[in-house]
């Protein structure tokens, strides 16, 4: 479909994207948003990716999961393969009416920043996902989406409906041609309906020269559950701005995510969670390590609002520290507007525990696997609870294989 | 008398300056169990992490197992040497379930993979251990559980010299008797053990071949069993006084933050 027959509503926005894309400037490490990193390129760097040609195949992770309740395949930002099965997937035009055909693009808005802006003045039709009231499914909802062509920036528009009282899980998988330097763009808005229970994973895992600038949004409706399971492995310089609002009474959101960087990677985490509504609970938990030169970044924002009494809040970020050279930025923060709540948030950045590790060469392990037994351990606290256990073997093998690359390195 | 396990001579260690081992000598043969005790303070955990080469002292001496040289080696090569201690104070590491930590372990010191899943379950049952196999290493477990556990790990790695510290510190009587049941289990002609402790509670359960005495840092008196009768009827004051050995004085130097690590459960 070409962007001009656009109808009015989807024209609109494209046209507040515009406006923000000639006003916005690239951000520095000034703007609070961006603090702890050095953006070294410019969005001009890459062209607007062509119409999509060729796909990347099957990965560890698909063929991990096995059976699917159905999903879609995005190539540079388009829509290439749509697999409804036993949910609802629309074009963005050709949502039916009711409550959520207005969200489409709706949930970030362009004026965030520069390549927010750029989405929305850019991006080609993404896709409505639709889990419809009532229906419990059982294999999870896989979106693929990829980035294939070098050079190019791509913007993936994915906008995910809990219907009421459902129960699904959906799985993101970012990937992109080896070798290929590109800029993947998305924006993913989720909203979880009344009393739904609906689990986000995503999975990051691009290939080395690739960078990320990606929004996440996700507001909860009344008694509704969110999960959320992350794992951040690929990617030159991969951003995950994601913002969680628990709007509705009573609604909940747990988030366990682990990430690993290597070699000169720049793995950067922005999450900003909004109490409400009242008697919301957050409980986000990241672990994270970094080894080579590879920096972390983790702001965590949580805002308690008036009327959000009764909340309890918390996060936590741990992350290990695997050589000389690695770095880790991890603040948490606190805004609180109400005083009925419990909130708590911890924050740790270290290198592996010198008593385990002597503890583990004791039983006749030498010093480098040991260290890896002790990553394995680390991780496994989160990848144990993942809503979609499939998501921890390959994980767990990707974080053996990247951690095993750079103690090599090391020794040499 | 068989062959030697662990041979120690003139064994000195010191921590940031501050001399804790003073020429340690000891032989263990094949075959044997060999008690250390002594007073807190004495030494004895020290000489456990010296013999299994851990990290932060300054040492010299020699130690051998069954003749090849050890005091050289790393941590791991030590234990592939087979040399194996239970630790006094086992660290708990989250997330690693004590089945893969065997596995691996087992694996890395030559075991294939087969064996070494056979020789767990084997010991697992043998010991009680199965219902921790899926469970994180020393995770919330119960002091006993810990020693046990130590003693299972050590049963799966099939060591040729224990070392076993303060096995019984910490355990009420049935502990105590189930993991002494589990290391006389252990003997054999090709296993030597050192048990260090302090109390001669453990010793009504794991008869030793020979009993030492350690006083400040150096073995001051050995014999048989009825070394450890004595302590048990008069104290460390009885010994002392039979070997004409001064009490201890105040500690000359004024107490370092690392004196008061090598005294504290924390176990730095």
């Amino acid at each position: 479909m070409s962007i001009g027959d656009e109808p009015a509503r989807l024209a609109g926005l494209r046209d507040r994207g515009r406006q923000a894309l000639a006003s916005a400037a690239m951000p520095g490490p000034k703007d609070e948003d961006w603090k702890y990193v050095d953006i070294d390129f410019v969005l001009d760097d890459f062209r607007p990716a062509p119409e999509p040609s060729g796909d990347l195949g099957r990965d560890e992770y698909l063929e991990a999961l096995g059976e699917v309740s159905g999903g879609l395949t995005m190539v540079d930002g388009a829509v290439v393969d749509v697999e409804a099965g036993e949910i609802e997937i629309h074009r963005p035009v050709e949502v039916p009416d009711g409550r959520a055909a207005g969200l489409y693009g709706t949930m970030v808005s362009p004026e965030v920043d520069v390549f927010a802006a750029a989405h929305h003045a850019m991006a080609p039709p993404g896709a409505v996902v639709t889990i419809p009231a009532g229906r419990t499914l059982g294999a999870p909802v896989v979106v693929d989406i990829q980035a294939v062509t070098a050079g190019a920036v791509s913007f993936p528009h994915l906008t995910v409906v809990g219907g009421p009282d459902s129960e699904a899980s959906v799985v993101v998988l970012y990937r992109s041609a080896p070798g290929a330097d590109l800029l993947v763009s998305p924006i993913v808005e989720t909203l979880v309906g009344r009393g739904a229970r609906l689990s986000v994973s995503v999975v990051q895992n691009l290939s080395d020269p690739a960078r990320m600038v990606a929004h996440h949004q996700f507001v909860t409706g009344r008694d509704s559950t969110l999960r959320i399971a992350e794992v951040g492995l690929g990617g030159l310089y991969a951003r995950q701005r994601l913002g969680i609002s628990l709007a509705g009474l009573g609604s909940s959101v747990q988030m366990g995510g682990i990430y690993f960087g290597d070699g000169s990677q720049v793995l950067d985490y922005r999450i900003y969670v909004t109490h409400q509504g009242p008697r919301t609970t957050s409980d986000i938990f990241l672990k994270g390590a970094v080894a080579d030169d590879a920096r972390a970044v983790w702001t965590g924002l949580m805002r308690i609002e008036k009327g959000a009494v009764g909340t309890s809040a918390f996060e936590t970020n741990r992350n290990l520290v695997l050589s000389d050279g690695a770095k880790v930025n991890s603040v948490p923060n606190l805004e609180i507007l109400t005083d009925d709540l419990q909130c708590g948030h911890g924050s740790s950045s270290g290198p592996l525990d010198e008593q385990q590790l002597y503890y583990l060469m004791s039983r006749g392990l030498p010093r480098n696997p040991a260290e890896r037994l002790l990553v394995r351990g680390f991780f496994n606290e989160i990848l144990s609870g993942f809503t979609v256990p499939e998501l921890a073997a390959p994980s767990r093998r990707a974080v053996a294989a990247k951690f095993a690359g750079a103690q090599q390195r090391a020794a040499s | 008398m068989s062959r030697t396990a662990l041979r120690v001579r003139d064994l000195q260690a010191s921590i940031g300056g501050l001399a804790i081992l003073k020429g340690v000598d000891l032989e263990v043969p094949f075959g044997e169990v060999h008690a250390i005790m002594g007073p807190n303070g004495s030494g004895k955990s020290t000489l456990c992490h010296v013999l299994a080469g851990k990290p932060g002292y300054e040492v010299s001496g020699a130690v051998a197992v069954d003749g090849v040289s050890i005091v050289d080696l790393d941590v791991h090569e030590r234990a592939r040497a087979g040399l194996f201690q239970a630790l006094q104070y086992p660290v708990s590491i989250p997330g690693l379930d004590l089945a893969v930590l065997l596995e691996e372990a087992a694996v890395s010191l030559g075991v294939g993979p087969e064996e070494a899943r056979e020789r767990i379950a084997t010991q697992a049952r043998r010991l009680g251990m199965e219902r921790f196999l899926g469970r994180s290493v020393n995770g919330d477990l119960s002091g006993g559980e810990k020693k046990r556990s130590e003693v299972f790990q050590l049963a799966v790695l099939e060591p040729r010299v224990m070392v076993l510290d303060e096995i019984d510190s910490g355990l009420d009587i049935d502990s105590v008797r189930e993991v002494a049941g589990a290391v006389e289990e252990m003997r054999s002609d090709e296993v030597a053990v050192l048990m260090i402790t302090h109390y001669s509670r453990i010793l009504n359960y794991i008869r030793p071949d020979r009993v030492h005495i350690m006083m400040d840092g150096a073995i001051v008196d050995s014999g048989g069993p009825e070394i450890a009768d004595e302590l048990e009827d008069g104290g460390y004051s009885a010994v002392r006084s039979r070997l004409g050995i001064a009490a201890p004085k105040a500690p000359s130097k004024t107490a370092t933050v690392s004196d008061f690590f090598t005294d504290t459960p924390f176990d730095l």
